[in-house]
């Protein structure tokens, strides 16, 4: 009898944690997943009293459509070079704040750190001027080697502008990863490092030997959350910085969700395209995590 | 392990619909309150349009009103007198910036307001013809007569767009697009200001050797040169006759496959092959254009007749705008005027169309004509002198442009959705040289056929 009630009480004890989340999970996640699916089988404006049932057509379409197309590809470019970008460089910057204990570490740690804390509109705005062809600061920096004033466009190419998307979103990126593996490079013990350094392994043996294995499962996660942050928000950047264009080169699924549902007035057929970022980043990060199903290695 | 893959999964679903939740969330409609009943005192008041103040409007009254670069001091004005007019009408104003995505569950959930104002993003008036949201008017536009008497069409500087033959809404404001340049910087550099095509090459041509590029457009953006350059090119290839321009709205394919689209096509290719574009356009937004043409980078930029307000905080001192409406004529030829309007219209679902119609009718009148020019900026579409008003030079003499008997005026026409992003990307594609006009002819009309299957 009073082990029952002790039960009870634990029950309802943890069922006060979980029913609120669960709750707010279910209205602000699990609601609009489902509604978001309902719509995506309906031809509608978005504005409209009356929606036409389509079955899977909006899907079919997405299937015939050259943007669509375009816009994965180029979700996955920056995707792929993101997290090579932002992992090398956030690793390096890590290694190099902690491990060669310069004095001005503190400084330069909070100097990466600051673009995390700035909003992306703002960084969008801020790489448009420095993209700027005639008033920007990277042609006018290159314009100091030539005997011409460079007038490159650099987010006005035929193709693969998308290329010029990566090294704001790197730099926008490498603070927040760079404090991550900060912290996982500061739990080794020292004495890993004292013992290395006494049977004579130079700085690139102990980084290959100690620091990447025992920050490994901070690097999946980093890679885990570059992956979906991406998928899912590199809209913002893009929307920012060129709308998708010149002529849909820089498209990616969030904007060209936008441009479907809210400026060319097909609602069902966004609902669609935001559909398949769900499963697709849920495909992605299954596949992921598979592949880097690395021993990790514990600390004892 | 198998937590952590459990928690990386929820994390990625929780973002990944948060793009599809936006969306969702705008469909939940907020539960309208329930209004009282419009008292139908009157029974027929727009079968004696001659005296509407003679008929009493009692109810509620909604008016929406998207606030953007011609600000909200006319409605707030013209609102305030229909009020006073009406004291036993109960008028509310919902009006703002945002308002288009505010109102829009009403829309859904078949609650519009009474009278709607279409401008700014979110509204479409072609896409809430096709939605079925706004009340047909042909009809009653035939003898409605305005609070002065005189019939509404008849005082309307433009006429009201036809969709399939109705009307549903009527322009309100009447705005050109047009091609501008710095007249004092023209003048100081010996420039012969550009008259038709020929001349504007020509020109164009001078100001390349003088080191200054001739012309600059927002690639971002492709309807100003759509607007400014395309369209009227294609209407004066088609001998003057504006009526390719309607049809091409109507998605009739052949229309975009007429030799006078090529012909048109091949002027901005002409462009483009002489240098004269500034290549930053591509990538730069309508602001960056502006302030570069300001700034005399570049001596042609092809615009609306707001710029001069909407850059007048940063126009510089001896700066001096001139304007045409196209520059695309052959010599001697009429020139061509691509209006830019927003206009007004009754929601089918209204429950006060007669309040509604009585507004119309008072604000379609000569009186409110030169009171919207003077507190929008912007030339009314209503007939009527201006010049004896407060209104900014900029706006008389675009009035002029439009009254002039030897312009043609381009009534406003609004493109499919789809078919205009199609010609937006293609202009853009054509202007840095991946495709030909014969290859944007091509794509432009796979999506009319595509729309209209």
């Amino acid at each position: 009898m009073n082990s029952g009630t002790a039960k009870w009480q634990r029950n309802v004890f943890i069922a006060s944690f979980i029913i609120p989340t669960l709750i707010f999970f279910g209205i602000f996640t699990i609601y609009p997943v489902v509604q978001g699916l309902y719509y995506s089988f309906f031809d509608w404006s978005g504005m409209s009293e009356h929606k036409t049932f389509v079955g899977f057509d909006n899907f079919k379409d997405m299937f015939h459509d050259p943007i669509v197309w375009r816009a994965i590809g180029n979700d996955y470019f920056l995707v792929a070079g993101k997290i090579v970008g932002i992992m090398v460089l956030a690793t390096f910057f890590a290694v190099a704040l902690t491990r060669f204990g310069f004095k001005l570490s503190g400084f330069f740690r909070s100097i990466f750190f600051i673009p995390n804390v700035i909003s992306v509109v703002v960084i969008g705005v801020l790489w448009n001027f420095i993209y700027n062809p005639q008033i920007g600061f990277l042609n006018a920096f290159l314009s100091l080697f030539t005997e011409d004033k460079v007038t490159i466009t650099w987010l006005g190419f035929p193709a693969h502008t998308i290329w010029m998307l990566l090294p704001p979103s790197i730099w926008a990126g490498i603070g927040f990863y760079m404090i991550l593996l900060i912290a996982a490079i500061q739990g080794i013990p020292e004495s890993y490092y004292e013992a290395a350094n006494i049977e004579g392994a130079g700085e690139w043996h102990q980084f290959w030997s100690i620091t990447l294995p025992l920050i490994w499962e901070q690097m999946k996660v980093s890679i885990i959350n570059i992956m979906m942050t991406t998928l899912n928000g590199s809209f913002v950047i893009v929307w920012i910085m060129t709308e998708g264009g010149p002529d849909n080169s820089t498209q990616v699924m969030g904007s060209y969700l936008y441009q479907m549902a809210f400026r060319q007035f097909h609602f069902g057929y966004g609902a669609a395209i935001g559909f398949v970022i769900l499963v697709l980043s849920l495909i992605t990060t299954i596949v992921l995590q598979r592949l880097m199903r690395h021993e990790s290695v514990e600390m004892s | 392990m198998i937590n952590k893959k459990m928690a990386a999964v929820s994390i990625a679903a929780l973002m990944a619909v948060s793009l599809v939740g936006c969306g969702g969330s705008n469909n939940a409609a907020p539960k309208e309150e329930v209004k009282e009943p419009v008292k139908e005192e009157v029974a027929t008041p727009t079968s004696t349009p001659t005296e509407p103040e003679a008929t009493k409007l009692t109810g509620d009254f909604e008016i929406q009103y998207f606030v953007g670069g011609y600000g909200d001091k006319w409605w707030k004005k013209v609102i305030a007198e229909f009020q006073a007019a009406n004291p036993d009408l109960k008028v509310k104003e919902s009006g703002g910036p945002k308002i288009n995505d505010q109102m829009k569950p009403r829309w859904i959930g078949g609650t519009p307001p009474d009278f709607v104002y279409i401008d700014g993003a979110g509204l479409n008036d072609r896409q809430m013809v096709e939605d079925d949201q706004l009340e047909d008017l042909t009809d009653w536009l035939k003898d409605a007569k305005n609070i002065d008497g005189d019939l509404i069409k008849d005082i309307l500087a433009q006429p009201a767009q036809e969709f399939d033959g109705k009307v549903y809404n009527i322009p309100l404001v009447l705005n050109s697009w047009g091609m501008f340049w710095n007249k004092a910087l023209f003048k100081e550099k010996g420039w012969a200001e550009p008259t038709d095509f020929d001349s504007f090459l020509a020109v164009s041509e001078k100001i390349k050797a003088d080191g200054v590029t001739p012309f600059i457009h927002t690639g971002k953006y492709p309807y100003y040169i759509n607007g400014s350059v395309l369209y009227p090119a294609i209407v004066s290839a088609n001998n003057d006759d504006f009526s390719i321009l309607q049809d091409m709205a109507a998605n009739k394919v052949e229309a975009f496959e007429s030799p006078a689209v090529l012909t048109a096509l091949n002027k901005i290719v002409a462009l483009r092959d002489k240098g004269f574009i500034d290549k930053a356009s591509i990538q730069i937004n309508h602001t960056d254009s502006q302030m570069l043409f300001l700034q005399n980078k570049d001596a042609f930029i092809p615009n609306g007749l707001w710029l001069p307000n909407e850059m007048s905080k940063d126009v510089p001192a001896g700066f001096e705008f001139g304007f045409i409406p196209s520059v695309t004529q052959s010599a001697g030829g009429k020139v061509v005027a691509n209006t830019s309007t927003a206009t007004v219209a009754i929601a089918k679902k209204a429950k006060n169309k007669d309040a509604a119609k009585a507004f119309l009718q008072f604000i379609f009148s000569k009186g409110q004509a030169s009171q919207w020019a003077e507190l929008s900026g912007a030339p009314s579409n209503i007939k009527g002198d201006i010049s004896a008003s407060n209104a900014p030079s900029h706006v008389k003499d675009a009035a002029k442009y439009l009254t002039d008997p030897n312009t043609v005026v381009i009534p406003t026409i609004t493109y499919n959705a789809d078919v205009d992003k199609a010609m937006m990307d293609a202009t853009d594609a054509l202007t840095i040289s991946t495709i030909t006009p014969e290859e944007w002819v091509k794509r432009v009309t796979d999506v009319v056929k595509k729309v209209s299957k």
